[in-house]
């Protein structure tokens, strides 16, 4: 028998793995899609967002780097969008160098802010950068010249993809949990003084937190370009890009491995639905809504859903005791 | 961990949701999917698109003979269905290109639209027809007027309003004609906004003339955010072109006339590219000291007894406001598609689509300035055309080409007084 602790991912992975084949419907298939890849960008935030407390509102310039990287392998050279991702992930390191070392000397507040500020400085560059399509945007292939363009017209091969690399993302998370580094991040999170009183590399080590999570949310923002084949400066690097991250992440628990994808399993459903039940209205109803559940949320479970973890987990053990 | 498996539970709990609010369609209703901006920052604009498709499924559904000779006014419904009716079902964009995607999986999955019209933003058109494309449903943009849309090698795809290059060639042709009085019109300043809109415009705009063999003399781009513009106005002034052609939004278009006025001067020919020249707060706000700026409308009242004026006041008694240019190209994207529906005698979508490629529409039947309405290769309407308007006291009336003028071209612009 697997022990209960091992047996909960595995049940988790499961059960997302043959979530969409449940249903025939293409329109819950592809919020199915969407919530594994919001998952992604969200986890890969958490790495230095949540474990080391580093509140970046900046990572839309990871997702903005990893989208454009793609449509412009495209766009210029006529390439599969999906052969952008390798070269976003090799610009996302070059940027988590260049603005890592001088935003981390900047604590708390500070380092939101200053991580906000450049990620809209890198939106005001794209929208004035001509060879990156401008104001206008990338566009995607109209239509598919080979498998390798990835478009379906089903989501459900996109839902793989971006499931086969969000279980990527949250073993490495996993390891690294259990890792030096992860006891290190933690440190840095809960106090980065005392840390640094205790020999902790601070600078290196959220160093290291950025490359990661940095590279996962160009990832990210790859898989994004090749699924909707279309990426402006304000799709890319647009702060609510980063706040959505911030949000979802927030909401799931922010510093647990699954927090983000529970956040993500709750919130984009949330997002799809209002619009659908509402938005055609045109009243700005589903926005009520779906502030409405997560201020809900916020007011009972300050701390995000990740908070009632372990209320339920003993309730559950001693049923099974 | 069972709250995440919860959480993974609640996902198809989630998604029923939406298919309890799903109502069956009667039998003899056509349902026509439309994705605008209700909300957002073209959230007015959105709206006000709605209130005007609405309209014109009024006038499809119920007899409006006195409409007539617009397609469909005359009769209740669609004749060649048996007077079917028509049903529009709205999702909002919410001026992301990924919801719009969503939204148009949504309607022709969920709802089982025949066909869609929208989606405002051309970057929401872009990815929502994407969508389209791939179920096979017939897609028609009244109002996106990005260059990249068509061109795409699209089957499903159609658009009824002019495009950049449209606007060029309307702006050269005019000013052409102009120069024959003996007025200079060669130095071409261009003066936009940064963002999609205004370089798209102003790229159109330089590639056309090119292609007639004229230089764009100076190409001035800003963010229309901005306090000031008097760096941009002082360039002009001393460069000073014969004709200044602005692609600009509201209070960006309002600031420049304060500026021109504030340092005296005027150009000789002031041109504004729709958008912010058409906002009523710009006529309200500078409207004294603007006199004679030139914009571009495809839609025009005109006389008491025309189509566009009688379509203008019912407008007018539901909303309190005057029917806009980009209202109007949207209800005239809807009707071309629900002609072709009627045409097509059916609602299946490739019978659709035939009927959509075959359209040949007559100016008489439409309630817009286009020539007609008939699609290339690629989808485009090429008799989609506008009018040069001029502000004239407290509103605009057309003064280009003389044969839809009803007042005469005043110039140079008289700015104030």
């Amino acid at each position: 028998m697997i022990p209960l602790r091992r047996a909960g991912p595995v049940a988790v992975l499961v059960i997302l793995a043959i979530a969409p084949f449940l249903t025939a419907n293409p329109f819950y298939q592809r919020i199915a899609a969407l919530v594994v890849l919001a998952a992604i960008s969200a986890s890969a935030w958490n790495v230095i967002g949540g474990y080391a407390g580093q509140i970046s509102f900046g990572h839309s310039i990871y997702f903005g780097i990893g989208a454009y990287a793609s449509l412009l392998l495209f766009g210029r050279f006529g390439l599969p969008p999906i052969a952008g991702a390798p070269l976003g992930i090799i610009a996302s390191f070059v940027v988590s160098l260049i603005i890592g070392p001088p935003t981390f000397r900047l604590r708390g507040h500070y380092f939101s802010m200053g991580t906000f500020a450049i990620a809209a400085l890198a939106e005001i560059l794209i929208v004035n950068w001509k060879f990156a399509g401008g104001a206008i945007g990338l566009m995607g292939p109209a239509m598919p010249r080979s498998l390798a363009d990835l478009l379906f017209r089903n989501s459900l091969p996109y839902y793989a993809i971006f499931l086969a690399v969000l279980a990527l993302l949250l073993a490495l998370t996993h390891l690294m949990q259990r890792s030096r580094m992860g006891f290190y991040l933690r440190a840095i999170g809960a106090g980065e003084r005392a840390a640094e009183s205790l020999g902790v590399p601070v600078q290196r080590y959220k160093l290291y937190a950025l490359l990661i999570s940095g590279a996962f949310t160009a990832l990210a923002g790859s898989l994004y370009a090749v699924m909707i084949g279309f990426v402006d400066p304000e799709s890319g690097f647009g702060i609510l890009i980063s706040v959505n991250m911030v949000v979802i992440a927030a909401l799931g628990g922010v510093g647990t491995l699954f927090g983000p994808l529970v956040g993500a399993i709750i919130l984009v459903p949330l997002q799809e639905t209002t619009n659908a039940l509402l938005g055609g209205s045109g009243t700005g109803a589903a926005y009520v809504a779906y502030g409405l559940i997560i201020m809900l949320i916020a007011r009972f479970s300050p701390g995000g859903l990740a908070e009632l973890w372990p209320l339920i987990n003993r309730h559950g053990r001693r049923r099974a005791a | 961990m069972s709250i995440s498996r919860r959480g993974v539970l609640a996902l198809p709990a989630l998604a029923v949701l939406p298919a309890l609010s799903e109502h069956v369609m009667a039998a003899e209703t056509v349902s026509i999917g439309y994705i605008e901006a209700l909300t957002g920052n073209a959230g007015a604009a959105g709206q006000s698109i709605k209130q005007g498709a609405e309209l014109a499924v009024e006038i499809i559904n119920t007899p409006h003979p006195d409409l007539a000779p617009l397609t469909l006014a005359k009769n209740a419904g669609l004749p060649n269905l048996g007077g079917a009716t028509v049903a529009l079902t709205w999702a909002d964009n919410q001026g992301s290109p990924a919801v719009a995607a969503s939204d148009a999986l949504r309607l022709i999955t969920q709802d089982h639209v025949v066909a869609m019209c929208g989606a405002y933003q051309s970057s929401c058109t872009l990815t929502s027809s994407a969508v389209a494309e791939r179920y096979g449903i017939p897609y028609v943009a009244g109002e996106s007027v990005a260059a990249n849309l068509t061109g795409r090698g699209y089957k499903w795809f159609f658009r009824t309003t002019p495009y950049g290059p449209d606007f060029a060639r309307l702006y050269l042709d005019f000013l052409a004609d102009v120069a024959k009085s003996g007025r200079a019109t060669g130095k071409i300043a261009v003066v936009h906004e940064n963002t999609d809109y205004g370089t798209s415009v102003a790229d159109s705009m330089v590639s056309t003339a090119a292609a007639r063999g004229i230089k764009i003399a100076q190409r001035i781009a800003y963010n229309a955010n901005g306090t000031d513009v008097s760096p941009q106005v002082l360039q002009l002034k001393e460069a000073q072109p014969d004709v200044v052609i602005f692609i600009s939004y509201t209070s960006d278009s309002i600031l420049y006339i304060k500026t021109f006025h504030t340092l005296g001067y005027r150009p000789p020919i002031v041109i504004g590219d729709d958008s912010g020249f058409s906002d009523p707060s710009f006529i309200k706000t500078v409207g004294p000291i603007a006199q004679g700026a030139l914009n571009r409308s495809a839609f025009v009242p005109g006389k008491p007894d025309s189509i566009t004026y009688k379509i203008n006041a019912l407008f007018k008694k539901r909303t309190g406001r005057d029917l806009d240019d980009t209202t109007a190209r949207s209800m005239q994207g809807l009707f071309v598609l629900c002609d072709a529906i009627n045409r097509a005698g059916s609602t299946k979508p490739e019978a659709i689509r035939e009927a959509l490629v075959k359209t040949d529409l007559p100016p008489g039947e439409l309630m817009i300035g286009y020539e007609g309405v008939k699609f290339n290769a690629q989808g485009q309407n090429i008799l989609a055309y506008s009018l040069m308007i001029q502000l004239q006291g407290e509103s605009y009336v057309p003064v280009w080409p003389a044969n839809q003028a009803s007042a005469k071209l005043e110039l140079p612009f008289k700015g104030w007084t």
